[in-house]
């Protein structure tokens, strides 16, 4: 749980309690970072920039509800960045091969999951013709579970817009599963 | 339709339970707090510079000192300013009365002109002279030349009294010869 004392405490320059707060949030970042960006090391290094930018701007946070938002707000910015450096290394996904284990995994019934190259893969599979704007929407919307307005904080974006990519962002979804599922 | 929602639902449910897990959140606690330790080096050596030059602007007497200093410093800009604002009106007024004198100077010129002008037409018919600059200049010139000279018989007749009564004797006897007319 990330509290405002927390925070405050880390202000000081408190490394021991930075590490704390560093242990409870990179989760959320990383959480977010992969479902993104299907990497682990790049996930990983964005969560770690993310901390440092965090450090960096301690004295801007006012409460712990905004520490949230700001963190995924930093992770996505980052992430943006990272997926517009990638647009020029083109991935090759398998995608025989993806749904198939999809299939296999809707099956196996609901007590099944994916381990996380798997989650990278089928994600990479459904968002591949998905712009970074819809991709971030659908990823905190329908994955992170997070609220219109949440979004709109951590985007930018405003409420309608959030609205719209996100429709657009399903429809594709459901229109790749209904091809190939 | 059901069943495509049924199929994209599944899939969601999925990949929500297949959250991405940091297997390794010592390393990037680790890492995080080696950057931002080296970070807060060389941002202490800049604090350090910086408090060193400009740390006593954070003393309330100077601070309210510089408030007062920079005030007085705008009242006097501002005083200044009105000064050289009335100046400027002032030496532009100036520049219009020394205009004056020169348009008045060249009117006398040309008032001259027109007087010579105006006398020697009498002479002509209306709307039949035509007269450069150059013959005006000209004329002018012997105008004034003939007025030095006159000037210079008048003094030689009141240095020479014989002169001015023998010259007095000759003017009546022509004013008598034209009233006789």
């Amino acid at each position: 749980m990330i509290d405002i004392e927390l925070i405050e405490e880390c202000r000081g320059g408190n490394f021991n309690n930075f590490r704390k707060l560093v242990e409870l949030t990179s989760p959320l970042a990383y959480s977010v970072a992969f479902r993104m960006l299907g990497n682990e090391d790049q996930a990983k290094d964005i969560v770690q920039e993310t901390m440092v930018t965090i450090w960096q701007k301690l004295n801007k946070i006012k409460s712990a509800e905004g520490y949230k938002s700001w963190i995924y707000k930093i992770v996505v910015n980052k992430c943006y960045d990272e997926m517009r450096k990638r647009k020029r290394i083109p991935e090759f996904v398998t995608d025989e091969l993806a749904w198939k284990l999809i299939s296999n995994k809707i099956s196996e019934g609901p007590s099944a999951a994916l381990e996380d190259n798997e989650t990278s893969m089928v994600i990479a599979l459904l968002t591949d013709k998905l712009s970074p704007k819809q991709k971030a929407v659908f990823i905190l919307s329908d994955l992170e579970e997070m609220s219109n307005d949440g979004i709109s904080e951590i985007t930018g974006l405003s409420k309608s817009t959030i609205k719209a990519n996100l429709y657009h962002a399903r429809k594709s979804i459901s229109e790749k599963i209904e091809k190939y599922l | 339709m059901l069943q495509e929602n049924e199929k994209y639902d599944k899939v969601l449910y999925l990949l929500k339970k297949s959250k991405p897990l940091l297997d390794s959140s010592e390393n990037i606690e680790n890492e995080v707090i080696k950057r931002i330790k080296n970070i807060g080096h060389s941002d202490r050596m800049l604090n350090e510079v910086f408090d060193f030059l400009f740390g006593w602007i954070y003393i309330g007497w100077v601070r309210r000192c510089l408030i007062v200093a920079s005030i007085a410093l705008v009242l006097v800009f501002a005083y200044q300013q009105a000064i050289i604002l009335r100046r400027i009106d002032y030496l532009s007024r100036q520049t219009i009365i020394s205009g004056k004198e020169n348009t008045n100077t060249h009117a006398d010129e040309m008032e001259k002109m027109l007087v010579v002008l105006r006398n020697a037409g009498r002479r002509f018919p209306s709307n039949s002279i035509t007269i450069s600059e150059k013959q005006m200049k000209e004329l002018l010139e012997s105008v004034n030349e003939l007025q030095l000279k006159y000037k210079d018989l008048e003094n030689m007749i009141e240095s020479d009294p014989e002169l001015k009564k023998m010259i007095q004797k000759k003017l009546m006897e022509n004013n008598r010869i034209k009233i006789n007319l």
